[in-house]
């Protein structure tokens, strides 16, 4: 992954930090329904293969994006305790992040996020907590990627 | 306009609605002879709320019909003018403009005809001119009710008073042994209530109503007193009062429904003859202010206040004492008479409140979740305990009777009578009868089946298209009718039933019956069939559905421009229905379709592909079969043919189709299972799936909510084990099967052209 710089919002922010693979990476905690077990899902015909499948949230379909796969990063192998971030974007889509383990909340002030490159819009900086390197995802062009999907069909 | 505003526009449009079905209703049973009281009084309310809406949102238009109608209604009520055929039918037309005028106020869309409303509007005049009196309502006041700043003698109005029978009496107007004085009703409208657009006036009409319906007279008196000099007249600021003596019949009640509109922008007593006014005027404080619709309702003409009501007593003023619940012996069997006779009338009126959709959705995905948790609460509990106490097992059993009743329940939340669907097509036989010179009833049954209110909206157009075709080609003229020894009168029948999970609308005609010479030869020379094809007499009826089939010389303003018929069929297989016709030459034709209760939920059988469970709607299957290895045969490309019965038609492995295959050799095995899919054209292909596994009611989900459209897959749905399933959708998979050679494929029945 290329790391660059880019400007970014002000505002503190609480995110929830979880691990992929061996990084790990935030989203704001507003955007988070909840938090469940990964559980079996349907397969989807034509789903780019980020896309796990669907499964049914209280009456709900949504579908289930390997971060892992997604962001392009190795899976930690046989992990169990995998599980699933259910996210609802500001138009009301909502879809679920398959995640390695969820690590804990951080207040992010917008000007600690250091942009990266302007062609991985699904990453919207980087954070420092501690010495931890946190990639901050923008789940908006996550989201927005998996439903505009159709046009590239 | 603020929202407030338009908040409360729209539910007065959502009232109009319900007036005019009320009104249609009224109408409909007057038509049929029926000339209850009630019924008419019903009619002449729902003209009159609608007036009285439309008036205070400024509507001109509707205002100024809406009460040409309601005065030639008066006749009717008021027992002057019979209510007969010709009458109701001057009605029904009338109330086909109201319907049209509020349909053009609230979309501001396409302008009334201006001519059809003052034709219509005629008719009326000479109904109310035909009782021998000018129209009432407007004449009691003047018509200019500005306050006129001159010397202003107050002048008592003279109301003539108009016998109205009620059929209903009002049962506490006689106290034994001590008769009511007149009612006097004084009142002061603040500058406040014609800052918003309403008027003295209606008051004033309010109450001459309710004098007239105890056949007494009102007198008024205008107070000017407060009246400045005209140099000092602020034109925007109310000045008068009034004084209004009521005839004693009249209730507290019935005055105070008429102030239910206006109360809260002026000052009012009530108070009978001989007893002191309640001081300062506030003896009601302007706290009685409803929302738009129900004070429209209620200042309707006066309702039969039924004595038993304990309202009577505790919010009529100070005069209430006088008001003995129960009618004196001398006027008891009238008022119990029409007590007894208005309850069970008034409460047929429907009594419903509004609900949104999303909201019965929510309610219907969280009893699905529910049935869902119960089975795996029921499932857990049997492997953790092989030999479940007897207890567990029966609450276990008893919550899932209940789960599955709070289900159908939900279900039944979401059904609506088919009744405002069959009444408007009452409308358009009207119209294609005056258009057609032909004169057809429409008879309706079985107006209170319930569909899933979806299905109701999507109803409309077919039955319309069906309606005029049976009135333009079903019906025959009306000296072929006499020649042929039916009556001249054409007779519709249009009734819904349930039958087995479905809806069964019928639509049947004593007309002529398809022609069936005719329509082969019109279909040979419009190249639909080929011309030494041999059809059976279903086949060759089935042939008015082919998209291009007109019979009829003439292409009217009705039918035969040869759409209609298949985009009927286009339209209820799209709804998950089938079509069937039957017709005997001479004495009609019959039309059945067959819909199911709800589009919410589908029938779909349960197949097994490529691993994963799907749903394919058993509407668009036509038979399943286990391949045979000598059936089949292989092109160059590398695509499967398969032969079923002398037809040979594509095969579709569905696993790979779907790109699913992985789990799954890409060889169909022999024995493996196909099935017949066919489209709304009759293309059909094979789908060769793993194993049908059940058949289900499953509750349609929209995938493209959260995710986005699958090529072949219309939705999904939940499986009772809580797994997410997809339902297939076949005509797009036969499409991508065929591809273009999708047209050139047809049934047996279409023999093809060239």
């Amino acid at each position: 992954m290329t790391e660059e710089e880019k400007a970014a919002e002000s505002k503190a922010v609480k995110m929830i930090v979880f691990a992929v693979g061996d990084q790990e990476y935030c989203i704001p905690i507003l955007s988070v329904r909840e938090i469940r077990g990964f559980e079996k899902t349907t397969v989807l015909p034509f789903a780019p293969p980020y896309v796990c499948g669907a499964i049914n949230l209280r009456g709900i379909i949504l579908t289930l994006i390997d971060l892992a796969i997604y962001l392009n990063v190795p899976p930690q192998a046989d992990n169990p305790r995998r599980v699933v971030v259910i996210v609802e974007s500001t138009q009301g889509v909502m879809c679920g992040l398959l995640v390695d383990r969820v690590i804990d909340m951080a207040d992010i002030q917008g000007s600690d996020i250091q942009s990266v490159s302007d062609d991985c819009s699904s990453l919207g900086g980087l954070v420092m907590i501690g010495d931890r390197m946190i990639g901050v995802l923008q789940l908006e062009s996550v989201v927005n990627q998996l439903v505009e999907g159709a046009v590239a069909e | 306009m603020s929202g407030d505003m338009g908040d409360i526009l729209l539910v007065f449009f959502q009232e109009c609605d319900e007036q005019l079905q009320e009104l249609e209703r009224g109408l409909s049973a007057l038509s049929d002879g029926e000339s209850e009281q009630e019924t008419i009084n019903a009619v002449f309310r729902a003209v009159h709320s609608i007036k009285g809406g439309a008036a205070s949102f400024g509507l001109e238009n509707l205002v100024r019909f809406a009460h040409v109608f309601e005065s030639s209604l008066d006749g009717v009520r008021s027992g002057r003018v019979a209510p007969t055929q010709d009458i109701v039918k001057i009605f029904l037309k009338a109330m086909d403009v109201l319907s049209d005028l509020v349909v053009e106020a609230r979309d501001g869309g396409p302008t009334v005809d201006p001519g059809r409303v003052a034709e219509s509007q005629a008719e009326l005049e000479f109904i109310i001119g035909s009782n021998g009196e000018a129209p009432k309502t407007d004449d009691i006041v003047p018509s200019d009710f500005v306050p006129v700043p001159m010397d202003f003698v107050p002048v008592p109005v003279d109301f003539e008073p108009v016998p109205v029978d009620f059929g209903l009496d009002f049962g506490f107007d006689a106290a034994p042994g001590q008769p009511p004085a007149p009612l006097i009703v004084t009142f002061c409208p603040h500058d406040a209530m014609y800052a918003r657009g309403d008027d003295a006036r209606n008051i004033l009409i309010g109450l001459t109503d309710a004098a007239v319906a105890v056949e007494g007279e009102i007198t008024v008196t205008c107070d000017v007193s407060t009246l400045p000099s005209f140099a000092e007249l602020e034109p925007d600021r109310s000045y008068l009062s009034w004084r209004v003596v009521l005839p004693a019949e009249v209730s507290e009640d019935t005055v105070q429904s008429v102030f239910d509109w206006g109360g809260d922008v002026c000052d009012f007593t009530i108070s009978r003859e001989g007893e002191p006014a309640p001081d300062g005027g506030e003896a009601v404080p302007a706290m009685e202010a409803q929302p738009p619709g129900e004070g429209s309702q209620a200042a309707a003409p006066p309702e039969p206040a039924l004595p038993a009501v304990p309202e009577t007593s505790s919010s009529s003023g100070v005069a209430a004492a006088q008001v003995v619940p129960a009618a004196s012996p001398a006027v008891a069997p009238a008022p119990a008479a029409g007590g007894a006779n208005a309850a069970p009338v008034r409460r047929t009126e429907q009594a419903t409140i509004r609900v949104d959709l999303p909201r019965i959705d929510n309610l219907m995905d969280l009893v699905g979740e529910l049935v869902i948790a119960q089975a795996a609460l029921e499932s857990q509990c049997r492997r953790a305990n092989a030999s479940m106490p007897r207890e567990l097992g029966e609450s276990i059993a008893s919550m899932q009777s209940l789960t599955r009743d709070i289900q159908d329940a939900v279900m039944a939340v979401r059904a609506q009578p088919v009744r405002s669907v069959f009444q408007r097509m009452q409308r358009v036989v009207r119209e294609a009868c005056s258009m057609t010179k032909k004169d057809v009833v429409l008879t309706l049954e079985g107006e209170d089946t319930e569909v899933d209110r979806t299905l109701v909206e999507k109803l409309s157009d077919p039955l319309t298209h069906m309606l005029r075709n049976a009135i333009d080609h079903g019906i025959e003229k009306v000296e072929d009718r006499l020649a042929a020894g039916k009556s001249a009168v054409g007779q519709i029948l249009l009734s819904a039933s349930h039958r087995s999970g479905h809806i069964l609308i019928t639509i049947k005609d004593d007309g002529g019956g398809i022609n069936r010479e005719r329509v082969l030869a019109t279909a040979i020379k419009r190249g639909i069939v080929a011309p030494d094809a041999v059809l059976t007499d279903d086949e060759i009826n089935n042939l008015i559905f082919a998209p291009g089939f007109s019979t009829a010389d003439t292409v009217s303003n009705l039918s035969g421009r040869g759409v209609g018929m298949d985009v009927v069929k286009q339209a209820i297989l799209s709804l998950g229905g089938r079509v069937t016709i039957q017709s005997v030459p001479g004495s009609g034709t019959v039309f059945c379709l067959s819909l199911p209760l709800t589009l919410a939920v589908l029938d779909g059988m349960l197949i097994v592909a490529g691993g994963a469970t799907m749903v394919i709607p058993v509407s668009s299957v036509v038979e399943t079969m286990i391949i045979k290895p000598q059936d089949t045969y292989v092109l160059p490309d590398g695509k499967k043919m398969v032969s079923i019965r002398g037809d040979c038609i594509p095969m579709v492995p569905l696993g790979s189709q779907l790109g699913l295959s992985a789990y799954v050799s890409d060889e169909p095995q022999n024995g493996a299972v196909m099935l017949i899919v066919e489209n709304e054209s009759g293309a059909r292909v094979g789908l060769v799936v793993d194993e049908i596994r059940d058949q289900a009611h499953v509750v349609i989900k929209s995938m493209e909510k959260n995710y986005r459209r699958i090529p072949g897959v219309s939705a999904a749905t939940i499986l009772g084990d809580g797994s997410v399933s997809l339902i297939l959708d076949a005509p797009a998979l036969i499409a991508s099967a065929v591809g273009r050679i999708n047209t050139k494929v047809s049934d047996a029945r279409a023999v093809l052209a060239a």
